[in-house]
């Protein structure tokens, strides 16, 4: 018998911060086949618009392709490594998906996200620094957006999947 | 295809399970699968009672990353979830080698096919390949460090 998540109508500070410390999150679309293709990602939330971005290079578009075909996605925050939280829980966000075929290079307005990005993997400030890289790794900065809209959110407390989750349905807020 | 999923599977602490709920969203959850003790290539999981996973399609994802976001290493299996009398099982179908997996001539091949792969979505859609403006780049790469630098020493400073 599945029980009932504990419904609540607003979204606690405990889950925003994971939104903004967690350094990845395991996104899932859904493949020609069917099946949920899962793989860890960065994404961006802007609490004012209650949506997500994550981006993905032309040269894994995977992920665009399949939020084209099926917008529906999650997202899974469950690896709190670097997050400097203490016993956060895991929250997953399920949500619809756009994914349009437009190609950013232009960095001009994501200037508050490259000073959260940059600082947490200092390795990545290599990328483009010579010759090299900008042949090899030019496709890394051909971006596609996509933006996904919550219609859900779960919480575990203390990431303990065998506990109760909280709910947040989305059109509740506001 | 089994002996890469053992092999790399006791690296990782815990796995993402990835499958749909009722209504038909991808629903993960963590989770710690184990081989089937009848020797069957299937991977046994518990999952409470009350999971809203659904039997069906479904992946498994290990990835890491340290504390500077470095060091990522992952794979993905695809497969199907399934519930029987035993409990819950993945039953793999394709692993999938992600970053960190492979060594240097995986890298080298990742590098290489996502030129390709660039080149490819590029001429589907009839467009040049683009100029990057790295001057652009790089200055809001230098931006990004000198205010993290900055309100470090804010920080420090109380």
């Amino acid at each position: 018998m599945v029980r009932p998540p504990r419904v609540v109508a607003e979204l606690p500070s405990e889950v925003e911060d994971v939104f903004e410390e967690f350094r990845t999150c395991e996104m899932s679309t859904l493949a020609r086949d069917g099946i949920p293709i899962t793989w860890p990602t960065l994404p961006f939330w802007y609490s004012d618009e209650k949506r997500f971005t994550v981006t993905a290079s032309i040269a894994l578009a995977q992920k665009a392709f399949n939020v084209r075909r099926n917008p529906r996605v999650s997202l899974l925050f469950s690896n709190p490594t670097a997050s400097g939280l203490e016993n956060p829980p895991a929250v997953l966000v399920q949500g619809d998906a756009e994914a349009p075929d437009e190609i950013e290079t232009s960095v001009a307005g994501f200037e508050e996200e490259l000073r959260k990005v940059y600082p947490r993997q200092p390795a990545s400030r290599a990328y483009g620094n010579d010759p090299f890289t900008r042949y090899f790794m030019d496709w890394y900065f051909m971006r596609l957006m996509i933006y996904v809209t919550p219609r859900r959110i779960l919480w575990w407390p203390g990431a303990d999947f065998w506990r109760e989750p909280f709910e947040l349905r989305m059109e509740h807020v506001g | 295809m089994w002996a890469e999923i053992t092999k790399y599977l006791y690296e990782f602490e815990s796995a993402v399970l990835s499958g749909l709920d009722e209504a038909g969203y991808p629903f993960s959850v963590r989770c710690r699968p184990y081989p089937d003790a009848s020797g069957a290539e299937v991977l046994r999981v518990w999952l409470p009672a009350d999971t809203a996973l659904r039997p069906g399609p479904a992946s498994l994802l290990c990835h890491r990353h340290d504390e500077k976001l470095w060091n990522l290493k992952s794979f993905l299996v695809r497969g199907a979830l399934k519930k029987d009398t035993g409990g819950w099982s993945f039953q793999p179908v394709r692993f999938i080698p992600g970053l960190g997996i492979g060594g240097l001539p995986a890298m080298i091949r990742f590098f290489t096919r996502s030129r390709r792969n660039a080149r490819l979505y590029l001429e589907r859609r009839g467009l040049a390949r683009p100029r990057i403006p790295w001057d652009e780049i790089n200055v809001a790469k230098k931006k990004a460090f000198a205010t993290s630098a900055l309100s470090q020493e804010q920080t420090a400073d109380g």
